[in-house]
């Protein structure tokens, strides 16, 4: 009994903590992914470059001086006005054919190449570090937390939820909404919906942004950061229902608790395919995913 | 009504059939100067071009002919680089042998892939090819049995008919266009059969298929399966021309690189990813002598054609070509029609 | 042989809370034209659907050709001899239309010569070229099915559905969106198709057109099937004058 306690506090409940923490990181980042698909129908393959590209933000910011919680509001608005670029440039070009699903998709895929080697050449590709904000950790129950992970799992949540309430809650997210829905209509009612399109697609690219802030201190930064966290973040997708806000949350937390308590039991190689067979499963079960589209009932 | 592109089964097919001709043609001139002056390095990229260019005509059999996009096609390329590698190294066969093993192999291999996948419709099949890929990969990076990160190296040379081995520069590009235009002789022969026509019909609206009576989930398997054996048997011509596999092979670079040479020679010609295979293989190398990043201009060169010219080279040139002979032909009907 | 080809039983089919056909039964004999008429939103699609395979039902049977084909999917439906037709053209739009065509008479070859060019498949292709004559699109058939005017698009649309042979022909509002002529020549070519070989039924709007070729009539309202009977039983049913005809000429009139 006692050593069964000893086993929850020292080694179960560190590994859930640490789970929850990235996983909040990975809610964020298929939130990214699926307001844009759910919104838009573009498949982002560059949201991993733009989770690399907020890290690197801040990694600048901290290098001039700027304190960490200034670079986590500041890179934020850099990707947003980021991702407003690209979509009004580049993805409203090719919105409008017969083929925008895999047009869209090559798109961001070139761009994901581009951008990939662009920071490749402007940082190098050595792992850089920043210091962690907050060090220490706090003891609830007899468990040591560190701070700065219950900082990310507080932050993302609260950015989560505000999510939540902007779509769900605002006149502005009914508008978005509406948009998803029936874009003709939406447009007669005189709504500028190729910005409105803008903006959400900036909205998904930031969220990606902060995904990369909060984590920068506990993974480094480097050019090819994103490939495997948005593989993770693409299954997550997948597995909630694309374009389904509350099944990325809640596929996110789960997958990421999965991964991180079989870790304990198996080698970190076999984390990628055991999610790839979780994904696996649930399509089998539900080829459309857990959840329904967003906007879409 | 300007936008339905043409299928490769329609008017284009003469124009498509001169720039395949063409293709082969300067394919073989080229051997033929490159053995003259005794050049190796161009003819060993040229063989890299063919072998990319296999896997090319596998993602355009999915991604032109049935409408499917695949994300992870390197799976099976590497999957036959893999495959040759071992049996080269641990046997003494013949080069047809090989082949064989791999073709059969890496088929086996998309038939369980292709059960996984094709289940699923337009983003998911995407997303979980994409998926399947990185997930096989990353266990083959990990597996020390498989040289891990290294790879295998040291893959001795095949023969092909006695005196003449896969070593030899001349004899090994020879070798891997004849493979090549044996994989397109046969696609397009498919192309000209109720099976090859159903793809395409898959393509251009799989809800009807089904109501004219047609299982559409057992011709997008075949084809996956057909696809995936392609794929596998070019990836084994890999480690008879570099000597060595590595995981890098199975990596999504691979698939995305692939996905590009189809898109900028033009999707569903069967001909165009061959020509975009040898244009970029060749840029690739061109520009990798100057500067590492060459990814960046290939992206960039990628993302222009997407959005301006998204039928890519050949997807243009060959309605070109068909408006030039109708005109010399004088029929105003059919010109009208190819604009 | 029995005398019906087509027997329908209690079929029901809900989507959420919305029953859209509740315990609809009736029968379509061989050789007859039957048609299913009501208002918009009465049911009529959801129980072609149902019939056709593109649905499954929750409740009831559907016995076809002697079979029991409840729960088939649309290409077992197509392989027990029943075919369809769509209300919104739905055709290979980049395709040409005789490439449309012999896609769809490729299924009388049951996949002999799958792999051969189709030019060997001689049986198809004598399909197509009966149904080019037939259907009058012989001089456009090298044009892209998109190109085609409306109209030609819902002759190829019925030719599509024809080609494989069909025992049963459903055809979904086979008139939407034509002009009179066009209508009146569809009219007349439906009448011409129903034979002992081809039984018909029929999803149309045109209350005159289905009054005019029809044998029997079933009438549908909020799902549920109002009445049936031959077109003049069906016209001089009061309940069908105050749910159906009142409202339709209400339309006509506004």
């Amino acid at each position: 009994m006692a050593e069964a306690l000893e086993w929850m506090q020292y080694v179960l409940a560190p590994q859930v903590i640490n789970g929850a923490s990235i996983g909040v990181a990975v809610v964020l980042m298929a939130l990214g992914l699926t307001i844009i698909f759910g919104l838009l129908d573009v498949i982002n393959m560059a949201h991993g470059e733009f989770y690399a590209m907020g890290a690197y933000a801040a990694v600048i910011l901290i290098a001039i001086g700027i304190p960490f919680w200034w670079a986590l509001l500041l890179t934020p608005l850099f990707m947003a006005v980021v991702g407003y670029a690209v979509e009004r440039t580049l993805i409203q070009r090719v919105f409008h054919s017969k083929d925008r699903h895999t047009l869209t998709l090559l798109l961001t895929f070139g761009l994901a190449i581009v951008l990939e080697d662009v920071l490749k050449i402007a940082f190098g590709a050595n792992p850089m570090r920043i210091e962690t904000p907050i060090g220490g950790s706090i003891e609830v129950f007899g468990l040591f937390f560190p701070n700065y992970r219950m900082f990310v799992m507080g932050m993302g949540s609260a950015i989560v939820a505000a999510v939540w309430i902007f779509i769900f809650r605002t006149r502005v997210g009914a508008i978005v909404r509406a948009a998803a829905f029936d874009r003709h209509m939406t447009a007669s009612l005189g709504v500028p919906v190729n910005k409105v399109y803008a903006l959400t697609f900036a909205l998904g690219v930031a969220l990606a942004g902060i995904a990369g802030v909060l984590l920068a201190p506990i993974y480094s930064v480097f050019p090819t950061m994103g490939r495997d966290f948005v593989l993770i973040a693409f299954s997550v997708v997948i597995i909630g229902g694309m374009g389904s806000i509350k099944g990325a949350v809640i596929a996110g937390l789960l997958l990421t608790q999965i991964q991180s308590i079989s870790s304990l039991y198996i080698s970190p190689v076999w984390s990628d395919p055991l999610l790839f067979g979780c994904m696996v499963l649930v399509l089998m079960w539900r080829p459309q995913g857990l959840f329904g589209r967003l906007g879409h009932g | 009504m300007g936008e339905f592109s043409r299928p490769a089964s329609s008017k284009q097919i003469n124009s498509l059939r001169l720039l395949a001709v063409l293709f082969f043609a300067i394919s073989c001139v080229f051997a033929f100067i490159a053995t003259v002056v005794e050049d190796v390095f161009f003819l060993r990229l040229a063989t890299e071009a063919m072998i990319f260019g296999g896997l090319a005509l596998s993602v355009d059999l999915l991604l032109g002919i049935t409408g499917l996009l695949p994300l992870g096609q390197a799976l099976f390329f590497g999957f036959g680089a893999y495959a040759a590698a071992l049996i080269l190294k641990n046997w003494t066969v013949s080069i047809w042998l090989v082949l064989l093993a791999c073709m059969l192999s890496s088929a086996l291999v998309g038939l369980v892939a292709g059960l996984i996948a094709i289940r699923s419709k337009g983003v998911y099949f995407a997303l979980i090819s994409f998926g399947l890929a990185q997930v096989v990969s990353k266990i083959v990076f990990n597996t020390v049995e498989l040289g891990a990160s290294d790879g295998i190296i040291g893959v001795p040379n095949a023969q092909i008919l006695p005196g003449l081995s896969s070593g030899q520069p001349t004899v090994f590009f020879l070798f891997a266009l004849m493979f090549i235009a044996l994989v397109y002789s046969l696609l397009n022969y498919l192309m000209k059969t109720p099976y090859g026509r159903q793809l395409i019909a898959i393509k251009a609206n799989e809800h009807r298929v089904a109501f004219l009576g047609f299982n559409t989930w057992r011709f997008k398997l075949s084809a996956f399966v057909l696809a995936a054996s392609i794929a596998g048997t070019s990836g084994a011509l890999y480690p008879m021309l570099r000597g060595f596999v590595s995981p890098e092979l199975m990596f999504f670079q691979v698939s995305g690189n692939a996905i590009i040479n189809v898109i900028v020679g033009g999707t569903g010609t069967l001909i165009g990813p061959l020509y975009g295979s040898a244009l970029l293989t060749g840029l690739r190398s061109v520009v990798g002598s100057f500067t590492p990043h060459h990814q960046l201009v290939i992206g960039v060169l990628f993302m222009i054609v997407v959005i301006l010219f998204p039928r890519g080279i050949i997807g243009y040139l060959a309605p070109m070509l068909d408006r030039r002979c109708q005109k010399g032909q004088g029929t105003v009907q059919q010109e009208a029609r190819g604009g | 042989m029995d005398k019906a080809i087509l027997k329908v039983e209690e079929l029901s089919v809900r989507f959420g809370a919305l029953t859209a056909v509740k315990r609809v039964g009736f029968e379509a004999q061989r050789g007859h034209i039957t048609s299913v008429i009501g208002p918009n939103g009465a049911g009529k699609s959801s129980l072609f659907n149902l019939i056709s395979g593109a649905i499954r039902p929750m409740e009831g049977r559907v016995l076809f050709d002697g079979r029991d084909t409840t729960g088939f999917n649309a290409v077992q439906m197509v392989s027990a001899g029943l075919s369809r037709s769509f209300q919104i053209t739905n055709l290979f739009f980049e395709l040409s239309v005789h490439e449309n065509l012999r896609l769809a008479a490729q299924f009388i070859e049951h996949g002999r010569g799958l792999f051969l060019p189709t030019q060997r498949s001689r049986l198809a292709n004598n399909r197509v070229d009966e149904l080019l004559e037939r259907f009058a699109l012989r001089s456009r058939a090298d044009e892209l099915a998109g190109y085609l005017s409306h109209g030609e698009q819902r002759r190829l649309e019925i030719a599509t559905a024809l080609a494989c042979n069909p025992k049963m022909l459903l055809l979904d509002e086979p008139t939407q969106g034509m002009s009179l002529t066009d209508t009146q020549e569809t009219e007349a070519l439906i009448k011409e198709l129903a034979s002992d070989d081809l039984s018909i039924l029929l999803v149309e709007h045109d209350v005159e057109l289905v009054m005019n070729i029809s044998d029997h009539v079933v009438v549908m309202h909020q799902g549920e099937k109002l009445a049936e009977g031959t077109p003049l039983e069906v016209r001089a049913n009061p309940q069908v004058q105050a749910a159906y005809f009142g409202e339709v000429r209400g339309h006509a009139h506004a």
